[in-house]
């Protein structure tokens, strides 16, 4: 299945990172965007699906736009984030 | 350190926080998870307990309106799903402002692998019966001690964390001598065959059980057959198995009795305050009256005084006072809503309407129960995410 190509502005890679770090991370790195940009982030912890969903309708200028599970070379999963800064 | 100095501290056990339910102490559970995970899983006691759930993403976009609705009129214990994000709101959110808090320590993933064992009294002397209850998901896995001073043991539903069992048998110079499952759980993963490996003893399994019930396919585990009436003896007592098919096809119970004493490990039976459903092998229809005739032609037929042990609970209120979860089946012909005498066609009935939801991963741990499939640890805490839902729907409303 394929998706909708996602113009991404900037990478956090939180592999290895529990939560909050990937959420703490992810806030900074979105208060550096402009608005309309999106960040993409890469996290393994299978806990950050349901947690970017929560925080994306708890945060007033974020906006979830997909989220993705792939494995990685080594069979390691990966929950991929994409999130855009609304304003 | 006792629970009470641990609130003094930052950190707090599951052994610690299992201590302060336990005793009803006044505290504030703030459970940070998101709130899918908290509602699918919420820590519970058996006294009432102040239970919030403000997701840490709150603390992280609006500390202030977050922290606001957590009061301070009582120790606040923070809980979260490893450990890290409730640390943080203790740290980086509560102290900070002066509030008592402490954070559970390695979160639900600690909680959940907590067992907490107690003596079952009336089994002295004869035997040495322990209950492990494993409180986050209703689970109840037991040792019994026998023969001249208690040494042999048998363990009957092995957690699949070991180290519950092993430090008993270690505390107690235990030799275990038979390890049975009385079914394939679909709830919870096994440690029957770790165990057997780890200790030399046999592994029990009925065969019935050996089959995959969805995937219909063999075990590939190595285990020994029990079969109904098969009787293994235990010193002055002997165990019993009771072949009762209705919850799975090789469900068995297993009745011991020794010296006037009888007990009743009733597996995925008979429970404290429910029983059994009959569906989670996808043919609830027509295992709905092989259950009835297990349950009411030949468990209830056993004498009144033997004392059921079971495989579960559904609510933590369901122990005695003395935190076992224990009836004699006298008292449970009584008091338990589901054994209250039916015919067979309005019982079938009666359980089919009553089923709680069929979590779709039942059919994963099956598979890892008979060795079609070897999660990682990581996956295993997936599968076992959340209390049971073994019993009829009743069990589990407030």
């Amino acid at each position: 299945m394929s998706a909708e190509p996602i113009d991404v502005k900037q990478e956090l890679d939180v592999r290895g990172a529990k939560c909050p770090i990937p959420i703490i991370k992810a806030r900074q790195e979105i208060n550096r965007l402009q608005v309309g940009e999106v960040l993409r982030v890469v996290a393994t912890d299978p806990g950050s699906v349901n947690d970017f969903k929560g925080w994306a309708q708890t945060a007033k200028n974020i906006e979830l736009v997909r989220q993705e599970e792939t494995t990685d070379s080594s069979g390691q999963r990966l929950f991929i984030h994409y999130l855009r800064r609304l304003a | 350190m006792s629970a009470i100095g641990a609130l003094e501290k930052t950190q707090l056990t599951a052994a610690q926080l299992k201590e302060l339910l336990d005793r009803g102490e006044k505290i504030v559970l703030l459970d940070v998870r998101n709130e899918e995970e908290y509602r699918r899983w919420p820590i519970e006691s058996r006294h009432p307990v102040r239970m919030l759930n403000i997701p840490y993403y709150q603390f992280v976009e609006t500390p202030d309106s977050a922290v606001a609705q957590v009061p301070r009129d009582a120790p606040v214990v923070a809980v979260c799903a490893k450990g890290g994000s409730s640390a943080w709101v203790v740290e980086e959110i509560l102290l900070p402002r002066g509030y008592r808090a402490a954070n559970l320590e390695g979160g639900m993933q600690a909680w959940g692998r907590f067992y907490q064992p107690r003596l079952v009294p009336e089994a002295e002397p004869v035997f040495r019966i322990w209950q492990l209850e494993r409180p986050a998901r209703g689970c109840l896995h037991y040792l019994v001690a026998y023969g001249p001073q208690h040494r042999e043991a048998i363990v009957i539903d092995p957690p699949r964390h070991l180290e519950a069992i092993l430090q008993l048998v270690d505390a107690h110079q235990l030799k275990i001598t038979h390890i049975l499952d009385t079914h394939a759980h679909a709830d919870h993963i096994s440690g029957g065959v770790a165990l057997a490996q780890k200790t030399g003893a046999p592994y029990y399994l009925h065969p019935y059980d050996g089959i995959h019930p969805i995937d219909v396919l063999p075990a590939t585990i190595p285990y020994e057959m029990t079969k109904d009436g098969q009787t293994f003896i235990l010193g002055q007592a002997r165990l019993q198995v009771l072949h009762i098919p209705g919850h799975t096809l090789g469900n068995t119970a297993l009745y011991l009795e020794g010296n006037g004493k009888r007990f009743l490990f009733s597996g995925d039976s008979i429970f404290i305050y429910s029983i059994a459903r009959p569906d989670l092998g996808g043919r609830g229809e027509a295992w709905s009256p092989l259950h009835y005739r297990s349950l009411f032609e030949r468990l209830l037929r056993l004498p009144d005084d033997t004392i059921v042990l079971p495989g579960h609970f559904s609510q933590p209120g369901e122990a005695r006072s003395d935190g076992l979860f224990a009836a004699t089946l006298a008292e449970l012909k009584q008091r338990n809503p589901d054994l209250q005498p039916r015919s067979q066609s309005e019982f079938v009935q009666y359980m089919l309407s009553s089923l709680p939801e069929f979590p779709k991963q039942y059919i994963e741990i099956k598979r890892v129960n008979i060795g079609l499939l070897q999660p990682s640890e990581d996956y295993a805490d997936e599968l076992e995410f959340g209390k049971n839902v073994c019993a009829l729907a009743d069990a589990y409303r407030a």
